[in-house]
Parts: structure tokens; sequence; C-alpha cells
């Protein structure tokens, strides 16, 4: 995901601003680390540059 | 891990997806003959699927298009094709006012209950009993995350109920007009630009 992407995306569950946390990058994109709500504390993993913003019932279920 | 591993290992994961992910077909055609000529603005596509229509949006009008959707397999896909891509439900994950154009190909397909196929196609096709079961929280929704001004694009068929579409469109406080519209021999596909009342 670009890092633009931060200025749409929020929280599923509270509708509150995600801080992102960077494990790994390339010049343009986060390919991988974790969305982390500044309100509940609720986790969402980037993985392949993808960001996982289920909430957490619905990821289980999807990974099914 | 081998350059030739790895390839084998994406060609393998490509495959799987395709399996799982919906296709291009004549209603994405269409909704992206209506958004091409009527997006602006930052861009976002509900329900994404292989991302096709997203991808075509960026690529000629050479617009900021997000793409979300609930399989996993698909926001791949989408990514793949240059979209960036999101797993989500619905507008859930979304800011308010975050976009100036919004479009939704929704499963529209009325589904017996006991005929659904609980698969990742089934969730890409099936629109619940009614065909309406993804239309209806995506409506009440839409107006949250729509920047002032903004238009969202919503392709509906004739077997999902036009005129119950429309009623929903109107509860939701938005006007409509028809962008495109095409007949099929099971089905009418339209292509609706709403914008708030």
């Amino acid at each position: 995901m670009k890092e633009s992407l931060m200025d749409v995306i929020c929280c599923p569950l509270d509708k509150a601003t995600l801080e992102l946390d960077v494990d790994d990058a390339d010049d343009e994109e986060v390919l991988a680390g974790t969305l982390t709500c500044t309100e509940c504390g609720e986790t969402y993993p980037i993985e392949d540059g993808i960001p996982n913003l289920l909430p957490p019932d619905m990821r289980e279920e999807a990974a099914a | 891990m081998t350059d030739d591993a790895s390839e084998g290992d994406l060609a393998a994961r490509r495959g799987l997806d395709d399996a799982v992910v919906y296709q291009p077909a004549e209603d994405s055609g269409l909704l992206a003959e209506a958004a091409v000529a009527e997006a602006r603005g930052r861009v976002l596509e509900v329900g994404t699927g292989s991302g096709w229509v997203a991808a075509r949006v960026a690529s000629e009008r050479d617009l900021d298009v997000v793409g979300s959707d609930l399989n996993p397999h698909a926001a791949r896909q989408a990514r793949d094709r240059g979209v960036g891509a999101v797993v989500a439900d619905l507008l859930s994950p979304f800011r308010a006012d975050a976009f100036d154009t919004v479009c939704f190909n929704p499963p529209y397909l009325p589904t017996d209950p006991e005929n659904e196929w609980s698969d990742w196609m089934e969730h890409a096709l099936s629109g619940g009993e009614s065909g309406r079961e993804l239309i209806e929280p995506f409506l009440a929704d839409v107006g949250r995350v729509l920047a002032p001004g903004g238009v969202v694009l919503l392709l509906v068929s004739s077997l999902t109920g036009y005129e119950e579409v429309l009623a929903l469109i109107e509860d939701a406080g938005f006007d409509h007009e028809v962008v495109v519209e095409e007949s099929f021999p099971f089905e009418t596909l339209t292509v609706l630009a709403l914008r708030r009342a």
C-alpha cells in the first residue's frame, strides 16, 4: 500500500485514526507492517502490500 | 528459494486466485464504461474482484483508485493489476468524505438460502434471498465516505428488482440518473449515477 492510503482509511470498528508501523517497504509502497487503532488498540496486518482491514471476527472467518 | 521456485509458486497462486475470484464479464464492462466517463478525484471501487474495472479507470483517466474486496484472493489479483488493494467489508474501514467517486458492482443474484455455496464465488455472486443483501448496507453507509459533490456509480440488474433498488436509493438521500443501460437475454443491466439530493 502507498502511504497516501492512510488519508482514506480508518479503524472499521470505531472509525478512529490508524497508526502505521512499517516492517518492510520499497521506494513506492509499504509491503509489510501493522496498522493500530489509536482509539481501541485493535491491530490490522499489512501483508504483501495489502492491508487487511476486516474486523477481527470477520478476518478469522475469511481465513477459513 | 531459487528464482524458478518463486516463479512456480506465483503461477500456482495465480491459478488458485483465478478459481475463486469473479472475472470480468458483461456487468464489469458496463461499469467500466460508466466509471471511465464519470469518475473524478479520488476513486474507490467496492467489491473490486479481479481489479479490472479499477485498473481501467486508473489507466484511462489517470486517477488515484483504491480497490477493496472481502476476498483476499481478489485483493491480490487487483494489486497485481496495479490497483491499490485493501481487504475490507464494504465501506467499514474508509473515512468520512474520503472519496469523490465510489463504484460498486454488487453481488446481486437472488439466492435460495438452501442452495448457497458458501465459498468465495458465492460471495461474489449472491445477493441473498432478495438479491439486495449487500446493496442495502452499501447504500446506508456510502453517503458517509462520499466527499461533498461526490458521485456513486452503482450497477443494478433487473434480476435484483430495479424499482426496489430505486426506493433504497431515495431512502438513502440520493437522486439518480442512468449512465448506461444494456439488455441481455435474461436481465437488463443499468449503471446509475447517484448524487446527494
